[in-house]
C-alpha cells in the first residue's frame, strides 16, 4: 500500500517536471517531419522525390540529436536545406530543454526523498533473513549497529538526520544496512523499514526525544502487535506510557550506567565477567579491576548520579557528593553532600585525601578530565572511575591516566545488544549478581580453564529435531543423555570440548550454571560460552547418531544394516541392549 | 584399528581400484579391456553398496550416492557390451569400446570421489 503511494508521488513529480519538454519535443518533430515529407526533392536522376514520412523522421532524428550522418538518401535540393537548418535548431533547442528539466528533476529534493524512500522499502522487503529496526542513529544507534554487524545481524535504520544517514552510507559492515532520512514517527515510514515483515525481530529505539520516542513504540506496537520493542526512556512518565504497551523493554541509559558503575565497585569480578562477555576492548577474564572498599566520592548528581546511589546504597556504600545543583535538603542518607562545582577546593573539602576512590559521573567531559587531574594532584592513590559522555572524545579518556572509563552509549547499546542476541545473557549475571561472589570466582574459573585466551562465543542449542536431531531421537527413545555427555570431545570422549552451558531454560524456567550431571530432554534450551570450535563440533555430534552414541557408551556403533547384523552375530551376548544403533537400543546407557 | 572399517575400507578401495583396472588401457581397443574385470568390478561395487546401505549420517548419504552412480555406469557399460559384441566376433568395434570405457571412467570418478569422502570422514573423526 505505500509501495503505491510512494510510486505515484514519484510518477506524479516525474509527470510534472517532464510534461513541458515532452510536449516540445513531440511538437518539433512533428514540425519537422511534415515540412520534410511534404518538400519535394530530387532523386540521383533528377527526377522529383518526396521523402516517405519514416525516413523523415530518420533525418529528424539524427538531425536534432546532432548527429549529422549527412543527406541521405540523395544529394537535398535548397528548399530541403532550407527546412533542415529550420529542424536542426528547434531540434536541438527542443532536446536541451529536455535534459536541463531532466537534470532539474534529478536534483529536486522531493524526487529524490521519494525515489530513496521507494528504494529504502524495495531493499527491506527483500531482506529474507531476520533483522531489527534501529531508530536513531545517534552514537548509541551506530555502536549498536556495529555490534549487529559483528554478529552478522541485518538490520534497517530510520534517522531524521541526513548528516547521520550519509555517514551510515560509508560504514563498512558486513551485512548491508539500508538507511532512511525520516521521521520514523510517522508510520508509513516504519512500515517502509519492514516493521510489518514477520522477520523483523524487534523495533529499537533510541531517539534523545522522549516523547517521538513514545509515538514511534506506540505507533509500532499498532502496526505489528506482536514485535518486540526496546526504547530508550530516562523519563518515569514515558517509562510508564511504554510498559502499558506491553513487551517493551525500556532501556534507561543512567540506570543501566549507574549499575554497572556499581557492579565495578561492589564486584569486580562479576563486572570483569560480564565485560569480557560482551567482549569489551583490552579485558581479560580473571584480570578483575581491584577496587577498594571504603569512602567514595560521586561528582555529579543528575539522572545517572540518583540511578549510582541507589545500586550503592543496596550495597551499603554511601558516597559523598558534590554537585552544584543538589538539593541540600534531600536524605540520601549520603556521608557529605557538597552544592558546588567540583573544583580543586571542593574536592579537598570532601576529603579526597582519604577516599579510596573517585567517580567522575557529570554530563561535561571537561569537567570530569578536570576533576581527574585535581584528583591526580590531590590523591594519586585514589581508583578512578570516569564517565565519557562524548563518544568523539575517546582519544583524550585514552590519554588519561584512569582505571575505568565508563561511556554511557557503549554501555547501552552493548546492553540492547545482549539483550537482542542473547536475552539471557542478563538474566545470569543478576543472578551472579544476588549470588555471593564465590560463585562467580567458580565460573570464571571454569571459563578461564575451558576457553583460555581464545574469543569466547556465545550460542544457544534448542534441543529439538531441527536443531540437535541425534540427540532428539535418543531422548524419543527414553534414553538417558546427560550435560556431560554432550560435552565430551568427538574426537576422544576423555576430553572435554572447551565449552561451558551458562544456563538451561525448561519450561519457561532457567536453571543458571547446570551442573555437568544435568538431564537434557527434548525441548531444553541450553546457552553456552566457548569457542567457535567447540560450537561446530557440538554441533556435529548433536546431529550424528553415532557420534553422539559414541560419546554416550564409549563404543562406536556399527553403520550400516551389513555391519549391524554383523556386531550381533559376533556379540550374541548383546543383543539389542549394545549400542549398535541408537533406534535399537534400549535402557539407559552409563556414562563411563 | 576397527574390523568393520577395515571390511568397508577394503571393499570401496577394491571397488575403486577394479574400475581402474577396467578403464586403462588404449580406449578403442577391446583387447585392453577384459569383460571379465568389467562383471568383476559391477560385483564387487554392488557389495559395496550394499555395506554403504543404513547409515543415518550425512556422509553415508553421500556415499551411497556415489556408490549407486558406480553401478549405475558400470551397468550400463556392461549391458552395452552385450549388445554391441557381434555374433562370433572377439569383442565390440572400436566406436563401441568408446563409448563402453567411456562409461566406466565415469563410475572410476564416482568411486575416487567415494574413497574421498571416506579419507575426509576418517581423518576428521581423529581417532
Amino acid at each position: 500500500m505505500a509501495s503505491t503511494t510512494e510510486l505515484d508521488r514519484v510518477a506524479m513529480v516525474v509527470l510534472r517536471y517532464l510534461r513541458r519538454p515532452f510536449f516540445a519535443l513531440v511538437l518539433v518533430y512533428a514540425v519537422g517531419i511534415i515540412g520534410m515529407a511534404l518538400i519535394p526533392g530530387r532523386d540521383a536522376d533528377g527526377n522529383p522525390e518526396y521523402m516517405s514520412l519514416f525516413h523523415a523522421f530518420y533525418f529528424l532524428t539524427y538531425t536534432a540529436t546532432t548527429t549529422g550522418f549527412g543527406e541521405i538518401p540523395s544529394a537535398f535540393t535548397n528548399e530541403q536545406r532550407l527546412w533542415a537548418i529550420f529542424c536542426l535548431y528547434t531540434g536541438v533547442f527542443a532536446w536541451f530543454y529536455a535534459i536541463g528539466s531532466t537534470i532539474r528533476l534529478l536534483q529536486n529534493p522531493h524526487f529524490t526523498h521519494a525515489l530513496n524512500e521507494r528504494n529504502f522499502a524495495r531493499t527491506v522487503r527483500r531482506i529474507s533473513e531476520p533483522f531489527f529496526i534501529i531508530c536513531g542513529f545517534g552514537d548509541t544507534g551506530s555502536l549498536l549497529a556495529r555490534g549487529l554487524s559483528d554478529h552478522k545481524f541485518n538490520a534497517v535504520v530510520i534517522d531524521a538526520d541526513t548528516e547521520r544517514i550519509k555517514a551510515l552510507a560509508l560504514r563498512d559492515y558486513t551485512v548491508r544496512m539500508p538507511g532512511l532520512c525520516a521521521d520514523a514517527s510517522v508510520p508509513k515510514y516504519l512500515v517502509d523499514a519492514g516493521v510489518k515483515q514477520p522477520n523483523c525481530k524487534a523495533v529499537v529505539v533510541l531517539n534523545s526525544d522522549e516523547d517521538i520516542n513514545l509515538k514511534i513504540a506506540v505507533m509500532s506496537r499498532y502496526l505489528n502487535p506482536g514485535i518486540q520493542i526496546v526504547c530508550r526512556s530516562t523519563s518515569l512518565r514515558h517509562e510508564e506510557h511504554l510498559r502499558e504497551l506491553g513487551d517493551v523493554t525500556v532501556i534507561d541509559p543512567f540506570e543501566i550506567f549507574g549499575q554497572l558503575l556499581s557492579m565495578a565497585i561492589v564486584s569486580p569480578k562479576l563486572h570483569n565477567l560480564n565485560s569480557w562477555l560482551v567482549r569489551a576492548h583490552g579485558v581479560k577474564l580473571g584480570k578483575a579491576l581491584q577496587v577498594p572498599k571504603g569512602q567514595w566520592i560521586l561528582c555529579g548528581y543528575g539522572r545517572m548520579g540518583h540511578w549510582f546511589r541507589k545500586y550503592m546504597a543496596e550495597q551499603g556504600i554511601y558516597p559523598s557528593i558534590i554537585d552544584p545543583d543538589v538539593d541540600l535538603d534531600e536524605n540520601v542518607g549520603s556521608e557529605k553532600i557538597i552544592r558546588a562545582y567540583a573544583d580543586r577546593k571542593t574536592l579537598k573539602e570532601s576529603g579526597i585525601e582519604d577516599a579510596v576512590g573517585i567517580v567522575a559521573g557529570t554530563d561535561s567531559d571537561s569537567g570530569n578530565l578536570s576533576i581527574l587531574l585535581s584528583t591526580e594532584a590531590l590523591n594519586p592513590e585514589a581508583f578512578t572511575i570516569v564517565r565519557q559522555n562524548d563518544h568523539d572524545n575517546q582519544i583524550a579518556f585514552d590519554a588519561a591516566n584512569v582505571d575505568l572509563v565508563l561511556q554511557s552509549s557503549l554501555t547501552t547499546a552493548r546492553r540492547i545488544l545482549k539483550y537482542l542476541i542473547s536475552p539471557l545473557i542478563q538474566t545470569l549475571i543478576d543472578y551472579l549478581h544476588e549470588n555471593d561472589e564465590e560463585l562467580t570466582d567458580e565460573l570464571v574459573t571454569r571459563l578461564q580453564n575451558t576457553v583460555g585466551d581464545e574469543v569466547q562465543h556465545l550460542w544457544r542449542v534448542n534441543v529439538c529435531h531441527r536443531e540437535a536431531s541425534a540427540a532428539a531421537d535418543l531422548l524419543d527413545q527414553n534414553m538417558q543423555l546427560t550435560l556431560a555427555d554432550i560435552l565430551k570431545d568427538p574426537t576422544g570422549r576423555s576430553k572435554v570440548l572447551a565449552c561451558v552451558p551458562l544456563m538451561m531454560e525448561r519450561d519457561g524456567e532457567c536453571v543458571m550454571l547446570p551442573g555437568d550431571g544435568e538431564q537434557i530432554r527434548v525441548g531444553d534450551e541450553i546457552v553456552f560460552c566457548g569457542t567457535e570450535r567447540s560450537e561446530r563440533l557440538l554441533t556435529a555430534s548433536l546431529n550424528n547418531p553415532y557420534t553422539l552414541t559414541y560419546l554416550v557408551s564409549g563404543v562406536y556403533p556399527p553403520r550400516g544394516y551389513f555391519f549391524n547384523w554383523l556386531d550381533r552375530q559376533l556379540n550374541p551376548s548383546r543383543p539389542a541392549n549394545g549400542p549398535p544403533n541408537v533406534s535399537a537400543g534400549t535402557g539407559p546407557a552409563t556414562p563411563a | 584399528m576397527n574390523l568393520e572399517r577395515v571390511i568397508f575400507g577394503f571393499f570401496i578401495l577394491l571397488a575403486l581400484t577394479l574400475t581402474f583396472v577396467f578403464v586403462v588401457g588404449e580406449i578403442d581397443n577391446h583387447q585392453h579391456h577384459s569383460v571379465w574385470i568389467l562383471t568383476i568390478a559391477i560385483l564387487v561395487n554392488m557389495t559395496t553398496t550394499g555395506l554403504k546401505l543404513g547409515d543415518r549420517t550425512q556422509v553415508g548419504a553421500l556415499l551411497l550416492a556415489a556408490s549407486l552412480v558406480a553401478d549405475l555406469l558400470l551397468i550400463s557399460a556392461r549391458v552395452f557390451w552385450i549388445i554391441a559384441e557381434p555374433e562370433g566376433a572377439a569383442g565390440p568395434n572400436p566406436e563401441d569400446m568408446v563409448t563402453i570405457v567411456s562409461l566406466s571412467a565415469g563410475a572410476l570418478l564416482a568411486n575416487i570421489i567415494s574413497s574421498v569422502i571416506l579419507i575426509g570422514d576418517t581423518l576428521m573423526s581423529r581417532r
